[in-house]
């Protein structure tokens, strides 16, 4: 497995998102780190998904030679699934900032830790 | 009341499982694994379902524990002047949870590893909501925490997932065997470093150091009957799902480091929780490092180890969830989390009390509760570690390692304890009070703590039969003991007792109070929370290439 050009874009863009969801200090720019790195694990299916030239499973050779959809279908999937989670998390900030008035992380962690003991 | 009936009629679904697996114990236990595919399709194509002993145990663990905290649940009242539980628990909340078992049943259940995906997604967004569920400033932002690691995670494991359809062509974990069982695929680096992936993904659900941290906050700030669910199950699930994957994929090359992180997340953790004053923080810190013992004993690699390690965590479900509910009972007639603070509730709600020292017994090690029998199936799957290593990695130490946090666990509850020791009796005010469902629900964890304690040796027996490499393995010749209530274990946990008693003094002296609240003053920031998440990553994925 050679470490292709197409791999060190996608891992360029994993760390990228990983980075955001540590380093950013506003909460929705951690979730759009995490919406990012969401994005670069699915170019990777749907990359090498998109090279395999195996036959698909269901109406084989209607259409030359097609791709596997397999990682297409897992895919799809995936996208929904972080929408929902992007969803539910995009709730919960907006709701710490209903209750404190800022998006910084670590002005809300201090409030919310301070606020008891 | 309609309310009530719907939210009832909602738990039946449990009832159903529990009545699938009594009719499908003479296969299973047989040693037959069921399978069944979903929709018509062909096997490859289509979602498959696969109960074996393993999936078997693990849905019964899941129906009994969420079914006896769905009863919990139910009669709380919206009436309460107390900090929390301001919403009676009503059909949303059971669709919520229902959810939830829905995902664990579907990551047990499957014999696919995309829809293992699919399930812990399930799980992880019913998580988030019920974790919220009160919508406390603490359990948003647990919530929130839960769900940023979470999700970073399971990133991780559908790049495992990639990985393994690049190499095998299939999604479905049975072809797979079948092809490593014919081309031994499973050597190459590519492979091992998919299972890391996968391995890492789980492990942030499953909290073993240092993917431990959104753990005390979620289980601490969630709802008393989620905080039962998730300590009690979720955790499991997610390792039982990573026993499976190991299991197939032959990733003996884990185990040391797997053994020694649980080892080192047992002591670290009971230090945590010694220095908390927050009870529902104690407890969560404790589910860490129960989890620290489970996984030390998976990660012994002897004949034992899997049916031990799920040994101590069924015990665990049980005794977590019953303390769970317990101190959650009493936060709620209390309205305080304080253990310093609280006022007892011990004269108000004697019953409270005995459920109480049953689930403090059980976790401290103490016959003749699951707690004593699953802590020395695990020695014992310690004591037969790696019989082809010398020094077997160092599998002493760990023991070692596990009998200073048993010291510690008897020392942190004897802490607990405080809050159930005979206080000021109540005003009159028995409202919220325990009632006969949360009764009913205590009685059923109490009683199998205490069988299952009786019985363990039994009850091992009947594991290595389904969960063994080999069904026909007797116990003893493995190194159990021929009784589990022998005078030289009976004394090893008089001492446990006594030494916890030392420590618990040490803990609530002056000195040791100043050094609880810097310990928890040091409770670490979302930032370095994720630091630390990338260096285990770095961790596991480093040992895939050793």
């Amino acid at each position: 497995m050679a470490i292709s050009p197409s791999w060190m874009l996608i891992g360029a863009i994993f760390l990228i998102g990983i980075w955001g969801v540590i380093g950013a200090a506003n909460l929705i720019k951690k979730i759009i780190g995490l919406s990012i790195a969401n994005s670069a694990i699915i170019m990777l299916f749907i990359y090498f998904g998109g090279q395999s030239g195996e036959t698909a499973p269901i109406d084989a050779g209607k259409f030359g030679v097609p791709v596997d959809p397999i990682p297409q279908a897992l895919m799809l999937t995936a996208i929904v699934v972080g929408i929902c989670v992007v969803a539910m998390s995009l709730v919960l900030v907006y709701r710490l900032y209903q209750r404190y008035g800022t998006l910084d992380a670590d002005e809300i962690e201090r409030a919310v830790w301070n606020g008891d003991e | 009341m309609v309310r009530a009936v719907f939210s009832v009629a909602s738990m039946l679904p449990l009832a159903g499982t529990v009545v699938i697996l009594i009719l499908t114990t003479p296969d299973v236990f047989a040693g037959r694994d069921l399978s069944h595919v979903i929709g018509g399709w062909d096997a490859p194509v289509a979602i498959s379902l696969r109960l074996d002993g393993l999936a078997w145990l693990s849905s019964a663990l899941v129906a009994v524990i969420t079914g006896m905290a769905g009863l919990a649940a139910l009669p709380r009242k919206a009436d309460s002047r107390k900090a929390d539980g301001r919403d009676a628990y009503g059909p949303r909340f059971y669709f919520f949870l229902m959810m939830l078992v829905a995902g664990m049943q579907t990551v047990i259940l499957t014999a696919d590893i995309f829809t293992m995906f699919i399930g812990f997604e399930i799980i992880s967004l019913s998580a988030y909501v019920l974790i919220a569920y009160d919508r406390t400033d603490k359990a948003l932002l647990a919530s929130l925490k839960y769900l940023i690691l979470s999700s970073v995670g399971i990133l991780f494991f559908l790049f495992g997932v990639f990985l393994l359809y690049r190499d095998f062509g299939t999604l479905s974990l049975v072809q797979m065997e079948r092809l490593i069982a014919e081309t031994g695929l499973d050597g190459s680096p590519i492979i091992h470093l998919a299972v890391s992936a996968l391995v890492v993904g789980i492990g942030v659900r499953t909290a073993f150091i240092p993917f431990h941290t959104w753990l005390p906050e979620a289980h601490a700030y969630a709802p008393h009957p989620v905080s039962a669910v998730l300590s009690g199950v979720l955790i499991k699930v997610s390792f039982f799902a990573m026993v499976r994957l190991v299991g197939i994929f032959r990733g003996d090359y884990l185990m040391p480091l797997m053994m020694w992180i649980g080892g080192i997340t047992a002591v670290t953790a009971v230090v945590w929780a010694l220095a908390q004053s927050d009870a529902k923080r104690l407890l969560a810190y404790h589910s860490i490092s129960q989890m620290g013992y489970v996984l030390a004993a998976f990660g012994a690699l002897s004949v034992l180890s899997v049916p031990a390690a799920f040994f101590h965590a069924m015990s665990h479900a049980f005794f977590k969830s019953l303390l769970f509910l317990v101190a959650g009972s009493a936060i709620h007639m209390t309205g305080e989390r304080n253990l310093f603070r609280m006022q007892p509730v011990g004269r108000r709600a004697p019953l409270l009390t005995l459920f109480f020292l049953i689930g403090a017994a059980s976790i401290a090690g103490v016959p003749p509760f699951n707690g004593f029998a699953g802590k020395q199936m695990v020695v014992a799957a310690l004591g037969t570690a790696y019989p082809a290593v010398p020094h077997h990695f160092g599998a002493a130490w760990v023991k070692v390692l596990l009998s200073v946090a048993s010291v510690g666990t008897v020392a942190s509850f004897i802490k607990l304890g405080r809050i159930v020791m005979p206080g000021p009796k109540g005003e009159g005010d028995t409202d919220g009070g325990p009632g006969f469902l949360l009764y009913l629900a205590l009685t059923v964890l109490a009683a199998v703590c205490l069988v299952l304690g009786l019985y363990g040796r039994e009850v091992m027996v009947v594991l290595t039969g389904l969960l063994g490499p080999d069904p026909g393995l007797v116990p003893d010749a493995a190194g159990v003991p021929r009784t589990l209530f022998s005078r030289p274990k009976l004394l090893e946990a008089l001492q446990t007792v006594l030494l916890g008693l030392v420590v618990y003094f040490l803990v609530v002296s002056r000195p040791g109070k100043a050094v609880s609240h810097l310990l928890q003053r040091l409770a670490p920031d979302l930032r370095t929370v994720l630091v630390l998440f990338v260096l285990g990553l770095g961790l596991f994925a480093g040992v895939a290439y050793l």
